[in-house]
């Protein structure tokens, strides 16, 4: 069973939740506590169920086994529409006839509400998302970050308690993007009301959420804050996904272990100290994993270097660069300042920063 | 100087692509344009000799040899029809039978296409398998049929009647049905999250996104049923409730058929449905495509 959640008043709650197509098990045994005015992402892979995931909560695909309760009541049964919530599609799916009033007024008119009332409110919501110049057009003739933004505005209309956003700036250039990043936390930090957004992009998930929940193959591979999550991966599949560029991975040998502490013997045979997670001495075989802002750069023959190896590429990114170079252990990737004195060829000894290395046992946990 | 060549240059373009235009004006292509010329006369020569026919003495009309133009130029045919026939009253019973019929054919296929292609419901399939068939069928077949099941409900001689068997349009339901599959799923979501009804989502999402296809089946259902003859014809013996196809009959004097007369009523009858297609030329031209499209 996977169970996750924070402390704190709960909101949307997934109790056993499991979705089957066919034979086919998408969401197996998945509990999840979302907290009220918290901004949870559903972060993972392609595939790895976070759509079908919000699609149970919104009620757009029925749960095969469990339950899911928004607000204390159980809505496992209850119509989309009676769930006090609202969605943001990834195509936006703004409605190609109506003008932008209208796309946000659609759930006000289906309502029965007044056509005044109707007009008052789309204004309103068209204000604060800035859409009061485009109010009379058709989406055909706004800009990505517009519809976007009629987009939520047409879920803000509805004064939901929960919003699902479903991928909403995948759509947009690198530019709109982190603009549109930057409007939905200012958004969430205005209103504080739930939200729950899926995404495969690790930067979104990090930049926006205060609790992730990283998805793998239907099942929660861990949950936490982002910094809980880059700092403490629960395992190789989360220390992997999350950070950009990504951890390096290598065998290595563990020369003595207790709890609390081991060492190993790298490739090439030098040793590091790790810490060690659990109560108990890691048992061979291990993985270790180091970030590549923990690797630093010394000279080869530097007592400090775990390896030596000679740089093969090296990417300027102004505030940073990155450089690959093929060591014993394999190509690693290490991440240096933007004036970093490197070029293809060197020869460099790599130091691994001792707090912040990773231990994974063989089924991928975090030892 | 260098101002000088720049105009050169601009001049020097349009001269360019008309002397390209000239050489793709090849010999197949002139003997394709002459053929096609030689077509559309062809086949535009009928309706030119029929109109003609109307403007002609009928004397002049039954005189041996082809005369392209009346000698005596009469408006005769059209004031006859006009004044002695009931030739309003067919336009009426026209315009009321295939207005109903294209209303009622469109709500229901756009109705049934909606069923079909987004309800799930017990005998979806098989639904939808009897109307791929039952297009298959062609009408005249059935009229036999027709005509003993309307003359059993009592509706032999109503525009009821004359409306009753058009409304069978498998191909309308067919295409509605496909259009409606490729409308993207997050619409139909977005609005079920906002609380519409299958009807809401249908009359105010469906039918809107597809007001173009809507449009073209609808003016060449009307125009359909504003040229059908042989149902109204068999199901109409009253002239009050004749249409105006059917109405072309009835336009004899004591002497037998006046052709200058049957071909005014027939230019008369035919001057609405050319007007749609006028006015509707892209339209009309779309939904045939479309349908022809289904009936392969």
């Amino acid at each position: 069973m996977s169970e996750a959640g924070v402390n704190g008043t709960e909101h949307v709650e997934l109790r056993r939740v499991t979705k089957r197509y066919g034979p086919v098990t998408v969401i197996s045994d998945l509990s999840l506590t979302v907290n009220k005015g918290s901004f949870t992402a559903l972060l993972g892979p392609s595939g790895c169920g976070k759509s079908t995931l919000l699609r149970m909560i919104a009620g757009l695909e029925p749960i095969t086994a469990g339950r899911c309760v928004i607000g204390g009541t159980d809505v496992t049964d209850t119509p989309p529409a009676q769930r006090r919530i609202a969605m943001v599609f990834q195509s936006y799916a703004l409605y190609p006839h109506m003008s932008v009033r209208d796309n946000i007024a659609f759930s006000l008119s289906i309502a029965g509400v007044s056509r005044k009332a109707q007009r008052e409110r789309a204004l309103e919501v068209a204000r604060i998302l800035q859409l009061e110049p485009y109010l009379d057009r058709r989406p055909a003739e706004l800009s990505g970050g517009q519809r976007q933004r009629v987009a939520i505005g047409r879920a803000l209309v509805r004064k939901p308690e929960v919003f699902l956003f479903d991928e909403p700036l995948s759509n947009l250039d690198a530019k709109l993007r982190v603009q549109m990043r930057y409007e939905l936390a200012k958004l969430h930090a205005d209103l504080r009301t739930t939200m729950i957004y899926v995404t495969h992009d690790q930067i979104e998930a990090m930049t926006l959420a205060d609790q992730i929940v990283v998805l793998d193959k239907g099942t929660i591979s861990q949950v936490g804050s982002p910094l809980d999550l880059y700092n403490h991966p629960a395992n190789k599949f989360v220390a992997a996904f999350i950070g950009s560029p990504g951890m390096n991975f290598f065998a290595v040998d563990i020369a003595s272990a207790q709890a609390g502490a081991a060492t190993v013997v790298l490739p090439g045979g030098r040793s590091v100290r790790a810490r060690v997670r659990g109560a108990a001495a890691p048992q061979a075989p291990v993985e270790l994993g180091v970030r590549p802002e923990h690797v630093a750069l010394v000279a080869p023959d530097d007592p400090a270097a775990a390896f030596a190896g000679a740089v093969v590429i090296v990417e300027r990114l102004g505030n940073a660069t990155i450089l690959y170079v093929d060591t014993p252990a394999g190509q690693l990737v290490v991440q240096g300042e933007g004036n970093l004195s490197a070029s293809p060829g060197e020869r460099v000894g790599l130091a691994l920063d001792q707090a912040h290395i990773h231990l994974f046992g063989v089924a991928g946990d975090a030892v | 100087m260098t101002a000088a060549t720049d105009l050169d240059a601009d001049h020097a373009a349009p001269a360019l692509s008309s002397r390209a235009r000239l050489r793709r004006l090849d010999l197949a292509g002139l003997a394709i344009t002459l053929v096609t010329l030689a077509s559309a006369v062809l086949f535009a020569f009928p309706l030119y000799w029929g109109l003609i026919t109307t403007f002609k003495p009928e004397n002049e009309i039954v005189r041996a040899g082809v005369w392209l133009w009346p000698e005596h130029f009469t408006l005769e045919n059209y004031l006859h029809v006009l004044f002695q026939t009931k030739i309003g009253l067919w336009y009426v019973n026209s315009l009321i039978t295939s207005a109903a019929v294209t209303i009622i054919v469109i709500i229901m296929a756009a109705g049934a296409g909606y069923a079909l292609s987004q309800l799930s419901f017990p005998g979806r399939r098989i639904f939808w398998w009897m109307i791929l068939a039952s297009f298959m069928v062609p009408i005249p077949a059935l009229i036999v049929t027709h005509f003993v099941v309307l003359s059993q409900l009592g509706l032999i001689n109503t525009l009821a009647g004359v409306v009753g068997p058009q409304l069978i349009a498998p191909v309308t339901v067919i295409i509605y049905k496909q259009f409606f599959d490729s409308v993207p799923k997050d619409f139909r979501e977005a609005a079920v999250m906002d609380g519409a009804s299958e009807f809401q989502l249908l009359f105010r999402i469906y039918l809107p996104m597809n007001w173009g296809v809507t449009t073209a089946l609808a003016i060449i259902t009307f125009i359909g049923a504003w040229n059908l003859f042989l149902w109204p014809f068999l199901a109409i013996n009253s002239e009050d409730k004749m249409n105006i196809t059917v109405g072309i009959t009835q336009v004899h004097d004591n002497f037998g058929v006046s052709y200058g007369r049957d071909l005014a009523v027939a230019m008369l009858a035919a001057l609405p449905v050319a007007l749609v297609y006028l006015a509707f030329q892209r339209r009309v031209t779309q939904a045939i495509m479309l349908t022809a499209g289904i009936k392969g």
